[in-house]
């Protein structure tokens, strides 16, 4: 086994252009947990933790450029929460203090795990995934980015330099059920981001399909039917059709941690409560 | 591979298998067994370390990943005039009793009260949420967290 | 005198009873503290286990030669290799009928898997890393058979598991004293209960994993066994039968361990293999488990179904109980494991006053990790039945929960009391305990909230649940034992030694993991002696320096072991006395001792301290005739009883009935284990006892698929509580000292663990009884609680 410390981005690329089957390593926080169990053999290590290039985030008008190896601490932490709220919640229910000094965005990214929680975020947000190798420099939108149940876009000696997502102006909620409150794999997730200037809601949900899925037929039904002018909530019945139709957009299966009975149940109970709290008085579209 | 990182204030070599984690590190290379492992899926906290300042699982770290780094463990935090206190606060709480989770735990609290300046019982509980301890209901470990604020 | 104390406890000088900090602290802040782990062996070989991966499987072959040529590893041994390493298979110290199934149970499997983790194959390796990388080379061929992971289909014996007995049923047991006025009682029942209840597996996960080292002195044939253990002592006799050793030349060590829940009361394979390989490799062994390896290298609890009837009267009063179980031994049976449904047997009555009583219980292999004692081991599943049972008794009766309970409390003026299943409850006074739980939790209070709540149809509901408990511990007087078939005694033994400075070195018998025995040992001591607590100092743990000891488990430390250390000491003090006499030139029936100082009644110039006798004694210039020299007595205690603590406790939780989701939102807790040393240690073992039966109630679950694989098999899915799923708990007690014992003392171990539960779910079941809901399988989880109320056709999404 080896282990290469790249120190910059360009080292990172070229110690992955010579051993493609390395295992790229970051927070490790999923990895070295797969690796102490014994269910993974690491060969070839590159890390990335002390890559400078990497790390901090840069905004641009209203896109925000977040670097790879940005942690969930710092997703959760006071500058960035405000910027995007939904990633700030989705970042703080991921594991445990330690888990999030040391999870980066980008890890879980690569990682594409269904339960990954910043992923219905980055889905509803559009994200765009900034890949980088000896090559060059390529844009995988988020949608295009995880291809399954633990797979994802990268080709052998690409690794993920940065993400990019939108500041939107409306309100965001990331609502997540697990089996306990705390450091718990999620059963069922949901991201909520409302776009007042688009005059559209986003929505997209985690743990109920083997990638982020997008519910676009309650995304047009609520965009439609908000008052946008007033920002008000919408009523009852538009609540119970949306969340209806979030429900329709899972395709949860059965596993130990939930059924799928109960994670479109569960869903759809988070889709109304987000919806519900995004039109409430105090944090609406108009506030 | 030859790993260097300054712990408890020392700087400390040794010549490691490149996949050797820092846990092991600590209590195989450097004889400090006071942090200690108590699950392989970064759920339990016991072997929880300062790494430049912030908790960390040493048991999730390669001890390559650390060369150059500050690593606090629990064997650093007494001084001279005797227990940090944070130590002293468990003490006083009865906050331990088999005391396998305690260095994790103690070093995760004296992180969290590092970061925050105004924790209460719900906080200080969010913020330990990633060290299980068996035996005490935490009751007491809130109870030490908030004195040692004080 | 503290309210931890009755006016008529033998302590008086203001040492017990009061909360005193630990002495095992500052070691265990620092890191100082050396588990089992920390132990530095230079020379040391590693083993790693290859574990069956299938539940139940014929082993094919095995071939071993990739392994043996992997760097760094040092031998390799299938089942077969080790057959004549072992003077016997593993033990089971309970065979509790005479004619109870119990296979072979080799440390290393021969011809079949009968469980996933059962151990097929062992690699000695230089390092842990190279013992690792050996498991990957060694290839083992399986035949797999259909696994049996369901009681019932286990009792059916479609598949039997060991084939030499022919059944999968290990054995039948009952406890039925009057067959004729159960039938009775029940024939007139006014009100006739019947419940079922299912207990999950659990995963007892104390934070320090087990570990082994075995040390050889292959000259001169010593072998020291390290272990992360609760019970050294027993190990020592075990190993020594199992390997046949001479039982002389075996010396158990336990270091500082961390945690035990009743999983490390046992004899392990990792154990026996670590010393058979130490004497052939003539080196240490070491075995270090991982948390994902623990699951089927170390037992688990609870695992039984329960049917449980209740006769009353026309008012709810109990006229009879009956209950039935059927037990999960797992694939074989560990140390105690056939004894665990037995020490619930006596307790379905609850602290109901019941004049007919019947127990019977069938128990079962699976091809499973085995199961054995955890936390309350019988009495947690015993009262957990009776107390939901009662709720459903007072529903039936058209009362409160609380009412039913008062109405058949065992009322105080009949202890001791003779129950119907044949035990004699040494002291009790419950409504009391009742009474203040209520006021802690505000009951009326959250009453009228649960009625509002109800009337505007929340979507958050509110359930209060009691518990009310009495517990059988202090294990225990050996001639019950015996009548249990049990394969040891229940004494314990201690040594006072006044050492010539006048310290004081106490030997126990007992074995601490966490409990603080070192803290309240001193205390007694030196409320006895007139010293100092820092000035005693205890051995433990170790049987060469503690040769005798029962060690620790069933909340025994204190009534058992405590006793035979109050008892030494008193033995100790009546010998200074005489040489103090004798100094004094009085007779020792006219010396009062106090304070640590002997004086003559009437004449208090005439006195001599304790440290003068000590001394005098030490150097024996001028004892008396027939004295030996020195301070030291040694006592073994054999309880005349058991002891019986118990309380109350109320939970209260919000369901939301969207999500399922149950909040714990309050939760009191009125105990009483008679007189307390040292409250602070009661209230530590009733924090975490309480938490760990929350966590039955509600998150935790060693659930097993079709195919007898754990699918909870690790800390992340296996859902150990954290600080932020619990809350602050309200605890108060009373004092009704024992009778079993001077010093008046229960245990308090286990009794916060097996009051929570059924406090838990009464209340979940509470919040939920406008559905029509009566029970709710545990661990009730939020989908386990929101298909709950889908089948009972409420709570529209």
């Amino acid at each position: 086994m080896t282990v290469t410390i790249a120190r910059t981005l360009d080292d990172a690329c070229a110690a992955l252009a010579d051993r493609p089957d390395a295992v790229v390593l970051a927070g490790g926080t999923d990895l070295m947990v797969e690796v102490n169990r014994g269910l993974r053999r690491m060969d070839d290590v590159v890390a990335l933790d002390r890559v400078a290039e990497l790390r901090g985030w840069d905004r641009d008008g209203d896109e925000l450029r977040l670097g790879a190896a940005t942690t969930c601490a710092e997703l959760a932490g006071d500058e960035l929460a405000p910027l995007v709220p939904a990633l700030a919640q989705a970042a703080r229910t991921v594991g445990s203090p330690q888990i999030r000094n040391a999870a980066t965005i980008g890890g879980n990214l690569a990682t594409a795990s269904p339960a990954g929680d910043t992923l219905p975020v980055l889905a509803a947000l559009d994200a765009v995934v900034e890949v980088r190798s000896v090559h060059g420099t390529r844009d995988v939108p988020i949608d295009g980015f995880v291809t399954g149940v633990k797979s994802n876009a990268l080709a052998p000696g690409e690794l993920i330099a940065a993400v990019r997502v939108p500041i939107l102006d409306g309100p965001q909620e990331f609502l997540k059920v697990g089996t306990r409150n705390a450091m718990v794999i999620s059963v069922a997730s949901l991201a909520l981001v409302v776009d007042r200037a688009g005059r559209n809601v986003r929505v997209a949900l985690g743990s109920v399909a083997p990638v982020p899925v997008r519910a676009v037929e309650a995304e047009v039904l609520a965009s439609d039917r908000i008052d946008w002018d007033a920002g008000a909530a919408p009523g009852p019945v538009v609540v119970d059709r949306f969340a209806g139709l979030v429900a329709d957009a899972a395709r949860p299966i059965d596993d130990h941690r939930g059924t799928a009975a109960y994670r479109r149940h569960a869903v759809e109970v988070l889709a109304r409560r987000a919806l519900r709290r995004a039109f409430t008085a105090g944090s609406g579209v108009a506030a | 591979m030859e790993v260097s990182v300054t712990v408890n204030g020392t700087v400390r070599s040794a010549d490691v298998e490149p996949r050797t984690l820092l846990a092991h590190f600590l209590r195989d290379d450097l004889g400090l067994t006071g942090t200690n492992i108590g699950c392989d899926t970064s759920s339990c906290g016991a072997c929880t370390v300062l790494v430049d300042g912030r908790s960390a699982k040493s048991c999730t770290l390669l001890a390559a990943q650390a060369d150059g780094a500050e690593v606090t463990t629990i064997e650093g935090l007494a001084g001279e005039d005797g227990l940090h206190p944070m130590q002293q606060a468990f003490h006083e709480c009865h906050a331990l009793q088999c005391g396998y989770c305690t260095p994790g735990m103690v070093m995760a609290a004296v992180s969290l009260v590092d970061e925050y300046d105004d924790l209460d019982g719900d906080s200080v509980r969010e913020g330990l949420e990633g060290n299980l301890c068996r035996c005490t209901g935490y009751q007491n470990i809130v109870k030490a967290v908030l004195a040692a604020t004080e | 005198m503290t309210d931890t104390l009755d006016a008529t406890s033998p302590f008086a000088g203001g040492i017990v009873g009061e909360a005193r900090l630990r002495k095992e602290d500052p070691a265990l802040l620092t890191g100082e503290a050396k588990f089992i782990d920390d132990l530095a062996l230079p020379g040391s070989l590693w083993i790693a286990c290859v574990r069956s991966p299938h539940a139940h499987a014929r082993i094919t072959s095995i071939d071993t030669s990739e392994a043996l040529a992997t760097e760094g590893v040092a031998a390799v041994y299938t089942g077969a290799d080790l057959a004549d390493a072992w003077a016997a298979p593993l033990p089971c110290a309970w065979p509790v009928t005479d004619d109870m199934k119990n296979p072979a149970h080799h440390p290393v499997a021969i011809d079949k898997a009968n469980y996933a983790g059962d151990i097929v194959a062992v690699v000695v390796a230089e390092s842990r890393y190279a013992a690792a990388d050996g498991i990957e080379g060694v290839v083992v061929d399986y035949e797999p058979l259909d696994a049996v992971v369901d009681l019932a289909d286990a009792e059916s014996d479609r598949v039997v598991i060991h084939e030499d007995c022919g059944t999968n049923v290990s054995y039948d047991w009952a406890l039925v004293p009057d067959p004729d006025a159960v039938d009775a009682a029940f024939a007139d029942a006014v009100h006739h209960v019947t419940e079922t209840y299912v207990h999950q597996r659990l995963i007892p996960a104390p934070m320090e994993p087990r570990g082994v080292a075995a040390v050889p002195s292959p000259h001169n044939g010593d072998m020291t066994l390290y272990s992360s253990t609760q019970i050294p002592h027993i190990l020592k006799v075990m190993a020594s039968l199992t390997l046949g050793l001479p039982e002389q030349k075996v010396r158990v060590i336990a270091p500082s361990v961390g945690g035990g829940f009743g999983c490390k009361l046992n004899v392990y394979a990792e154990e026996i293999i670590c010393m058979a390989l130490a004497g052939r490799h003539g080196v240490p062994v070491r075995w270090t488990e991982t948390r994902t390896e623990a699951a089927g290298s170390t037992i688990q609890g609870r695992a039984q179904r329960q049917t449980i009837e209740l006769a009353a009267d026309a008012d709810g009063r109990l006229t009879a109980v009956r209950a039935t179980l059927l037990a999960d031994m797992g694939a074989y049976l560990q140390l105690v494991t056939p004894g665990v449904p037995l020490l619930g047997a006596f307790l379905y009555h609850g602290l109901y006053d019941v004049p007919a009583y019947a127990f019977t219980c069938r128990s079962v292999f699976t091809n499973m990790t085995p199961t054995d004692a955890y936390r309350g081991a019988g009495r947690p599943e015993a009262t957990y039945a009776i107390e939901r049972a009662m709720d459903a008794l007072a529903v039936a009766v058209g009362v409160g929960p609380d009412e039913i309970r008062s109405r058949n409390y065992i009322p105080t003026e009949k202890f001791p009391y003779d129950s119907p299943a044949g035990l004699i409850f040494d002291s009790g006074n419950y409504q009391p305990t009742l009474d203040r739980a209520k006021e802690l939790v505000d009951w009326d209070g959250r009453r009228a909230e649960q009625a509002d709540r109800r009337a505007a149809g929340s979507t958050k509901q509110l359930g209060v649940g009691i518990s009310s408990y009495v517990e059988m511990c202090g294990l225990a007087p050996s001639r019950t034992l015996a009548a249990l078939n049990y394969g040891a005694g229940g004494w314990e033994s201690a040594t006072v030694r006044i050492l010539p400075t006048c310290k004081v070195q106490v030997v126990t018998g007992s074995t601490p993991h966490g409990q603080g025995h070192e803290t309240c040992w001193s205390m007694i001591v030196a409320d006895q002696l007139g010293v100092d607590p820092d000035d005693v100092e205890v051995l433990h743990s170790d049987t060469a320096i503690s040769p005798l000891g029962m060690d620790t488990y069933g909340s025994r430390s204190l009534a058992v072991g405590g006793t035979a250390l109050w008892m030494a000491t008193e033995k100790v003090v009546d010998k200074a006395r005489t040489i103090a006499a004798h100094m004094l030139e009085a007779a020792a029936e006219d010396l009062e001792f106090a304070g640590g100082v002997f004086s003559v009644k009437g004449s208090p110039d005439k006195e001599v301290p304790l440290a003068g006798v000590a001394f005098g004694a030490f150097t024996a210039h001028d004892l008396p005739d027939d004295v030996e020299p020195n301070l030291e007595a040694q006592v073994t205690f054999d309880p005349g009883n058991f002891v019986f603590p118990f309380g109350t406790h109320i939970a209260v939780v919000e369901v939301d009935e969207e999500t399922g989701a149950v909040d714990l939102l309050d939760y009191a807790a009125v105990d009483d284990c008679g007189n307390q040393i040292n409250p602070l240690i009661v209230q530590g073992q009733l924090h975490g006892g309480i938490v760990q039966g929350v966590a039955q109630a509600l998150w935790e679950d060693a659930v097993y698929d079709a195919d007898g694989q754990l699918r909870a098999a690790n800390l992340a899915d296996y859902l150990v509580p954290s600080a932020a799923e619990c809350i602050d708990m309200k605890l108060d007690h009373t004092v009704t000292p024992s009778n079993s014992n001077p010093m008046g003392v229960k245990g308090i171990g286990e009794a916060g663990t097996i009051a929570s539960t059924p406090a838990v779910m009464n209340a979940v079941v509470d919040a939920l009884r406008p559905h029509g809901i009566t029970d709710i399988t545990m661990p009730a989880s939020p989908m386990t609680v929101r298909r709950a109320i889908e089948v009972a056709g409420g709570g529209a999404s």
